[in-house]
């Protein structure tokens, strides 16, 4: 069962580590934390992640720019990339709660780490 | 014979002659005594007696004598026999002749109509005749011999007739023919014609008194009810300003009353009589009179009311009003002319006056702008003026008398003045009010003043009235009043703009607060809710404690997630994504969201959505989170179950309530057609004190952390910016009915 890697962005280093801690509890993943967006690419570069997990406010880049970075290069413009933001509600009209803008899923981080576990999965599918 | 003897023999035939001579006288006289005094019995048998006497001494004499001459007594004797046979048969004549006037007297004494009687010299009755007997209540007249009048009647009345009759045999001198009062026997009073004169007898000495009275007591009324009547009659003419004559065909004045004598300045109407017009008037006046009367004595028709000028001495010109008219007798003829002049200059200033008065009213009404008018209490007119013409296109020829029923088409209109009239005539005071006519089919408003008009004794006979056409002040007045309101409502679209500016700006900062918030908050809350769920994978199955501490801290964290989810809906509604949308795709949208939660809780839905309706601009979003919000809580309001029936329909609005609040005023107005949404429940319904608190943010009736009590204070904040209106009520049938209205 091969390992999954997962970049997770977002200046909350409590939420990281504990989504982070969740995750490997929950399945085969290898979760890499990135509290300062500014080093984002950067990561994303050296780890390689089979998903980006993004958050939208940030100090200094936002999610935007930080999806941005990793789109416009090449290697990385193809890894499927989740926006996981406290700026969103859970959307009531879709069955996983997500909410499509810009071409971009967006969950909320209120979920519950199960809606985000399965969104987490979708995506990696989609992405594969 | 000596000398002696022949002188004393012929002094004894002297004697003797002068003897016979008296003898015979006295027989004659007695026989003629007999013939001419009737009234006497007794004096007629003494009579009779004495002439017998006379004729027995002359006889004895005779035969005495007829010694010395026996031829000579002899032929004396002849002649003596066939002399008293004369007389015997004179004295059978003069018995005829006196039982003939004995009976004419008494014929006389018992049936003429009147008192008769005789009295002696102390006025006792010698005699009276029947009536007189009757008079006094008693059968025969001689029941009244030696009375007098103090035996019937008392001293008041007899005193008196016994004074007369005293002085009628003292002077000798009677009364006849004068009328006096009278107390009858029976008490009756009258007047009776009386004659009393002296009763002599055949010497011409008084011996009493006779009379005569008849009661002539109707005679004499109606000669006092005439002249009674003639005097009134006179007093009348005398007391009348109008100068009244009769004259003659000759023109010569019969009848003059006082008037006309002092008019022609006569001493008085008695100088006038006899006199004609030539003595007291100008030539002129004499002749016209005189040509005027010939027609008038000839034709018989008289002259009415002829008026002429008259100059009086002072040079004065006055005018006369003169009729005359001719007397007829009894044949039809006419014989004079009565007359009257009557001075009629004052009535004639008057009268000029009174239309002089009544053309400036007129001139005055006629020139003002108001319809002026007069009507009697029937409602006739007795006065209008020309704006009344005008107003009616009608002359006042064909007005006056008539009244408003007869001429103004619209019937209720001419009814409500008679009644504004009739309430002006029972209140008797001056009354202004708004009255509408439709003048050429266009309606005209009028202010009137209705007063009623009083005669001399403040009795009303008249009402008036001026109206004045304001219908263009009141145009103007309503367009003022227009444009006003249109300023007002103006002015309130810029407040609410205003307001809606400012809570626009409000919300933005707030929406902006708000959204910060609730990510800072939501950030910790994703962060708790991750280390929840680690934390409870290491909670021993066993321990149901910590398990149970773990659901209630997720349940904290889903509360307040809600919380400040509902915190960002409320503040951030302001942004709507208007398009065209179907409304009862909206519905059925909204429906279909909420279908499993309303089956799950035993909820039959039932759509009545009406084809044909107008699209509606609307952020199909929003509204959709509008009616989804609705159905919950209506199936909130139906924990056991129920029916809930989803109904769409167009509209006109009739009005708009203007204690709907300001925002909704200015959105929908009266005439805008628009779509309802309906949802009706059969829940419990709202109870009177939450009625209005439910639009309040955060207010719930709902099991803590079932509601955020934000639901309905967002979904009206969305309707509202649609510019339509969210409302709540209780059906009549139970449950409750939410009314969506949008602008079609």
């Amino acid at each position: 069962m091969r390992t999954t890697r997962l970049l997770i962005v977002d200046d909350e280093p409590d939420f990281t580590a504990l989504l982070k801690a969740n995750l490997e509890v929950s399945g085969n993943f290898m979760v890499r934390q990135v509290n300062d967006s500014s080093l984002a690419l950067k990561a994303a570069k050296e780890f390689r992640p089979h998903l980006c997990i993004v958050d939208v406010v940030m100090p200094g880049m936002d999610g935007g720019d930080v999806v941005a970075q990793i789109r416009a290069e090449p290697d990385l413009k193809k890894v499927p990339v989740m926006m996981l933001t406290a700026l969103v509600e859970e959307n009531p009209h879709t069955k996983d709660g997500e909410t499509q803008t810009g071409g971009l899923p967006f969950v909320s981080k209120t979920s519950g780490f199960d809606t985000i576990l399965a969104c987490i999965e979708k995506h990696l599918d989609e992405g594969a | 014979m000596d000398e002696e003897e022949v002188t004393a023999s012929k002094r004894a035939m002297g004697n003797e002659q002068t003897l016979r001579v008296a003898l015979a006288f006295s027989g004659l006289l007695g026989v003629v005594w007999l013939v001419v005094m009737e009234a006497s019995p007794v004096a007629r048998v003494a009579a009779g007696a004495v002439s017998i006497l006379a004729i027995f001494v002359l006889a004895w004499n005779h035969r005495r004598k007829a010694g010395d001459a026996s031829r000579e007594s002899e032929v004396l004797a002849e002649r003596l026999v066939e002399q008293n046979r004369q007389l015997s048969d004179d004295l059978t004549q003069v018995k005829d002749r006196h039982k003939l006037l004995d009976h004419y007297f008494e014929t006389l004494m018992e049936h003429i109509p009147a008192n008769i009687y005789f009295k002696d010299l102390e006025s006792k009755f010698l005699q009276v005749n029947q009536n007189m007997a009757e008079s006094f209540g008693l059968q025969h007249p001689a029941d009244l011999e030696g009375k007098s009048d103090h035996d019937f009647f008392d001293h008041e009345h007899a005193d008196p007739a016994l004074a007369d009759e005293e002085e009628i045999i003292k002077s000798g001198k009677g009364v006849s023919g004068f009328v006096e009062h009278e107390t009858f026997a029976d008490g009756k009073e009258g007047w009776v014609l009386t004659t009393k004169m002296p009763f002599r007898n055949r010497h011409g000495t008084i011996i009493g008194t006779f009379g005569m009275s008849s009661n002539v007591t109707e005679l004499v009324e109606t000669q006092n009810t005439l002249e009674r009547e003639r005097n009134v009659l006179r007093s009348l003419i005398d007391s009348l300003p109008d100068r009244i004559f009769v004259r003659d065909p000759g023109r010569h004045y019969l009848v003059v009353n006082k008037a006309m004598a002092e008019w022609v300045d006569a001493e008085s109407s008695e100088v006038m009589l006899g006199k004609t017009p030539a003595d007291y008037f100008p030539p002129d006046v004499v002749e016209k009179g005189a040509a005027e009367e010939l027609d008038i004595l000839s034709s018989g028709v008289p002259i009415l009311n002829r008026e002429w000028n008259f100059k009086t001495r002072e040079g004065e010109v006055r005018n006369m009003a003169t009729t005359k008219v001719p007397l007829l007798d009894q044949d039809g003829r006419s014989w004079g002319i009565v007359g009257m002049d009557r001075d009629v200059t004052e009535a004639r200033r008057a009268r000029q006056v009174l239309i002089e008065t009544e053309q400036r009213l007129q001139e005055m009404m006629d020139n003002s702008p108001a319809v002026v008018y007069l009507k009697d209490l029937d409602g006739r007119y007795l006065m209008v003026n020309r704006g009344y013409e005008e107003l009616f296109g009608i002359g006042r020829e064909d007005v006056l008398g008539r009244t408003d029923h007869d001429f103004i088409g619209d019937r209720s209109a001419a009814d409500k003045f008679r009644e504004n009239d009739l309430m002006v005539i029972k209140v008797g005071k001056a009354v202004q009010m708004d009255e509408e006519l439709y003048v050429e089919g266009e309606p005209r408003w009028y202010v009137s003043a209705r007063f009623p008009l009083r005669d001399i004794n403040g009795k009303v006979h008249a009402v008036g009235g001026i109206s004045t056409d304001i219908t263009d002040r009141k145009r103007a007045e309503e367009e003022t009043r227009q444009l006003n309101d249109d300023l007002v409502s103006a002015n309130d679209d810029l407040q609410q703009a205003q307001e809606h500016l400012i809570q626009a700006e409000k919300m933005e900062s707030i929406g902006r607060l708000a959204s910060g918030v609730a990510h800072e908050v939501k950030n910790p809350l994703a962060m708790i809710g991750m280390g929840l769920e680690l934390l409870a994978r290491k909670i021993p199955k066993e321990d149901e404690k910590g398990r149970e501490t773990i659901v209630r801290m997720k349940r904290g964290i889903e509360r307040a997630k809600k919380i400040v989810e509902g915190l960002v809906d409320f503040s951030s509604a302001r942004q709507l994504a208007l398009e065209p949308k179907d409304v009862n795709e909206v519905v059925r949208d909204s429906h279909a969201l909420v279908d499993y939660q309303l089956k799950k809780s035993n909820i039959t839905v039932v759509e009545e959505l009406v084809d044909g309706i107008p699209e509606v601009k609307l952020d199909a979003t929003k509204v959709e989170q509008v009616l989804v919000n609705l159905m919950i809580n209506a199936s909130q309001a139906m924990p056991d179950g129920g029916q809930l029936t989803l109904r769409t329909l167009t509209a006109r609005i009739e009005d708009v309530r203007r204690d709907e609040g300001a925002r909704t005023a200015g959105h929908l107005r009266a005439g805008d057609t628009v779509v309802r949404i309906e949802i009706d429940d059969t829940g419990t319904g709202i109870s009177e004190e939450i009625a209005g608190k439910l639009y309040d943010p955060f207010f719930t009736t709902k099991p803590t952390g079932a509601g955020t009590g934000l639901g309905l204070s967002v979904s009206r904040k969305i309707i509202d910016l649609h510019h339509g209106t969210l409302e709540l009520a209780n059906r009549p049938e139970g449950g409750v009915r939410a009314t969506v209205t949008l602008k079609a």
